[in-house]
């Protein structure tokens, strides 16, 4: 009884979601843990709640800055003084104060970056870590959708911080990936919560069509008739200003764009005004999505075919986080694994990268452009087959082994993604089986393969008047 | 839009720099030379004004102009107005009511900073008037401390009243389209600010308009609050302490520190293990942009003479077309310095 009142002080829930009081307990009892949680599961209240419990901080690592600054601005709007998040763009008078007293604050985001700093390091070791978080877990292993070279070094890091408690969480890991985990952190007696990945309340739907036009007039015509708030997956930046344009130019109101090409300043924007229900729809990249908190997403569109099912998994689990019903429906036409087969080889060092970096290290990137997957991925192979190569002809030999094992596994990884969508089982039981785990129970609108009508996810309330502008002056009063 | 911004720079720099010395103009590249290039051929008011732009962009609206026969091909990426192009260009500058207050080398990065404060100010206030939980705008820590640090000390009601009142006060001196843009771009309790495109939407204009409508509003501001301390203390608060980062390079900077504990050229070439004409590189941009800096102990005063004798003769800033008529003894270097401090006395 004792966590659900202070889950009830702290956080104002009265219940537990499925699986947290069980992973709370036994991160409390100090256990090594692993957890996979779906995607709005209420992960973050497995290391927050024992951030109140436990004597001493809890240590956050997290894949990305954008991600640690979210949940530290959603500590802080809940009244948590006591929160930091250590990146390079903290400012000088803070870096130096919170350098000095770092034991003092309860929760520290950090990006494993930053852990790398001696500075950082030293600062750490003086602080009574009472609990190591590893988010998004699943970057630590190669065989993850989104692997972070970086984070196979928190093994290491966690040693010298003198082996705090570690709690690993993921929303999609397959066993392999999770293996991986609990070797590189060296979780021992780990205690493992999977639970299921299945997300009852989002149907599932495959939508085959002859041409890309034909998928364009459907996007058009589900953001038309589908209730919103909902998420337009796309995998270039030029396809989500142009589908964004595209919807807008037939009347669709208030959609936006989003990738990573914008300037931050209006990235943020459109995130804020889509969390404030100002926008109804965002045509966006996978840029989109992590750490944006909005529980009333009504549907999720994948206007192309995503690299793997981790990801896929991923981002539909955008969709429907109070629990609602929600529906997500990939667009597929002949043709769309070619991109996805460019955006693997755009992942992968060139054989001219590799060459470049032997004969001249780091400057390679002022000789050859090289994106930052790219540059990750290759500094990554180098490190591992530094003590197995003798000569510089040895080592490009067999970076280029592992280039090409690491290609195949990229078009193995694309071909079950086909796979799901092509064969004729239930897609909700091909997801689960992906993850080794069994379906308990299909809901009543399951997929395309089982039964599924979209009457129930059709546009019901006629949107309120949309907000009129009366003038700059009328608007700069209702601020004040 | 960009084709008028590339016509206006093509037109100042009259053939003398190619394509790739606009774009970094425009973007804002803190290189010696292109904070030289900005002061020269006077184009300090679009410096940086627009940081998103690619190459390939700007190549395309050069295509653009070319294909209207607005400008001609001098050299290889060098380009002149034709008749028409200035026509064009004189035409459009009538309209272009956002270079009046614009000044993208005077603001650079300090404008952004400014809106930083000012916006999140506006929502903090806006919000807390109202009683409702937010979450900020932006993530710039330094603003969220100093947006932080100032409410604190304040009276809410009486600040948000009078914020109310220095921003009306600088609205009703704008446009009608000024003020809209501004208005919509800030963040209130119950509208989060809207972004470029979706203003430029709204007027039915250009989203480049739209941005550089709204850079020459800050711009202005930022003078009036700057100097009316009286009239806007609360946006004067937001300016004063905003000190403009000082605009060398990293390398460079280390130099001057070099410099400044009296080595020699040749003694910091040494030291930092680097050729005496990247340091000479350095001491060029430390010249273009640290403005007490005396380029006396470099050039004698007879050549430094010569040398501006020479570039306003020949109405050109080309280094080898100065080098040629005043002869091999003068370097390069000095050409380089002079023009880079000449610069400088020529607009002001």
């Amino acid at each position: 009884m004792y966590l659900e009142q202070r889950l009830y002080e702290t956080f104002g829930y009265r219940t537990f979601r499925v699986g947290q009081k069980e992973i709370i307990e036994d991160v409390v009892a100090a256990n090594d843990v692993l957890a996979m949680l779906p995607t709005g599961g209420g992960k973050s209240i497995c290391y927050q709640l024992p951030g109140y419990v436990l004597p001493g901080s809890v240590l956050i690592v997290s894949p990305l800055v954008s991600l640690m600054e979210d949940q530290v601005q959603q500590l802080r709007l809940r009244g948590e003084k006591r929160v930091i998040a250590l990146n390079s763009f903290l400012p000088d008078e803070q870096k130096k104060r919170a350098l000095m007293n770092l034991q003092h604050f309860r929760f520290i985001y950090a990006s494993p970056e930053m852990l790398q700093s001696p500075l950082w390091q030293k600062a750490l070791k003086n602080v009574a870590i009472s609990l190591f978080v590893v988010d998004e877990a699943h970057c630590i292993s190669q065989w993850g959708h989104d692997f972070r070279p970086d984070f196979r070094k928190l093994g290491a890091i966690r040693r010298e911080l003198g082996n705090p408690p570690c709690l690993a969480l993921t929303a999609t890991a397959t066993e392999e990936v999770r293996n991986d985990i609990i070797e590189t952190l060296q979780l021992t007696n780990v205690r493992q919560h999977l639970y299921s990945v299945d997300r009852p309340n989002i149907a599932i739907q495959v939508d085959c069509v002859d041409s890309v036009e034909e998928k364009v007039a459907r996007v058009l015509d589900y953001a038309k008739t589908l209730q919103g708030p909902g998420i337009i997956y796309v995998s270039s930046r030029q396809w989500a200003e142009m589908l964004a344009h595209k919807l807008a130019a037939e009347g669709i109101e208030g959609v936006a764009y989003y990738h990573g090409g914008m300037d931050s300043e209006q990235r943020l924007l459109v995130q804020h005004q889509f969390l404030c229900d100002q926008l109804q729809l965002v045509c966006c990249t996978n840029a989109f999505g992590m750490g944006v908190n909005k529980e009333n997403v009504r549907y999720v569109l994948h206007f192309h075919l995503p690299s793997q099912l981790e990801a896929y998994v991923q981002e539909i689990g955008r969709a429907g986080r109070d629990g609602k019903n929600s529906i997500a429906v990939l667009l597929y036409t002949h043709g769309d694994e070619d991109m996805v087969q460019s955006l693997i080889e755009a992942e992968l060092p060139t054989d001219e990268q590799v060459r470049l970096f032997m004969a001249y290290g780091n400057e390679l990137r002022s000789l050859v452009e090289i994106n930052d997957v790219q540059w990750r991925l290759l500094h990554y192979m180098v490190e591992k087959e530094r003590t197995n190569a003798h000569t510089a002809e040895e080592m490009i030999a067999n970076l280029q082994v592992a280039i090409e094992a690491r290609r195949q596994w990229k078009r193995n990884k694309l071909g079950q993604m086909r796979s799901f969508l092509f064969r004729s089982h239930c897609r909700r039981e091909q997801i689960v089986a992906y993850f080794q785990q069994r379906l308990e129970k299909k809901p009543i609108n399951c997929c395309d393969r089982c039964t599924l009508s979209l009457d129930s996810y059709q546009r019901k309330q006629t949107d309120e008047p949309a907000w009129a502008f009366r003038g700059w002056e009328e608007e700069l009063r209702q601020m004040f | 839009m960009l084709s008028y911004l590339l016509l206006y720079c093509l037109h100042r720099f009259n053939g003398e720099r190619s394509l790739a010395a606009v774009y970094h103009l425009l973007t804002g590249k803190k290189s010696a030379q292109t904070l030289q290039d900005s002061k020269w051929f006077q184009l300090e008011r679009v410096f940086g004004i627009y940081k998103t732009l690619s190459l390939g962009e700007l190549e395309q609206a050069a295509m653009q102009l070319l294909q209207n026969q607005w400008i001609v091909s001098v050299d290889e990426r060098s380009y002149v107005l034709t008749e028409a192009g200035k026509e064009a260009l004189h035409e459009w500058l009538v309209s272009a009511r956002f270079f009046t207050h614009l000044n993208g080398l005077l603001y650079d990065t300090v404008d952004r900073l400014f809106w930083y404060r000012l916006s999140l100010t506006v929502q903090t206030l806006s919000n807390l008037v109202h009683r409702r939980q937010f979450i900020p705008i932006h993530r710039h820590e330094a603003t969220l401390t100093w947006v932080k640090t100032y409410l604190l000390s304040k009276n809410l009601h009486e600040l948000a009243e009078t914020l109310h009142k220095e921003l009306h006060t600088i609205c009703s001196a704008l446009s009608e389209e000024e003020a809209t843009i501004l208005t919509l771009k800030l963040t209130s309790f119950t509208r989060i600010g809207w972004t470029n495109e979706q203003i430029a939407a709204f007027l039915q204009k250009d989203r480049l308009y739209v941005q550089l409508t709204f850079q020459n509003v800050l711009h202005y501001m930022m003078k009036r609050a700057e100097r009316e301390s009286k009239q806007f203390p609360i946006l004067h608060d937001m300016i004063k302490n905003l000190v403009k980062p000082v605009s060398l390079t990293l390398s460079a900077q280390k130099t001057y520190d070099w410099l400044m504990k009296g080595k020699t050229v040749k003694e910091i070439a040494r030291i930092r293990h680097l050729k005496p004409s990247t340091i000479e590189d350095h001491i060029v941009e430390i010249a273009a942009n640290v403005r007490d800096f005396s380029i006396t102990p470099f050039v004698a005063e007879d050549t430094k003479r010569k040398i501006i004798e020479a570039a306003t003769r020949l109405q050109t800033r080309q280094l080898k077309k100065i080098r040629d008529a005043v002869g091999d003894e003068i370097s390069y270097f000095e050409i380089r310095l002079v023009l880079a401090k000449a610069g400088e006395s020529s607009v002001s």
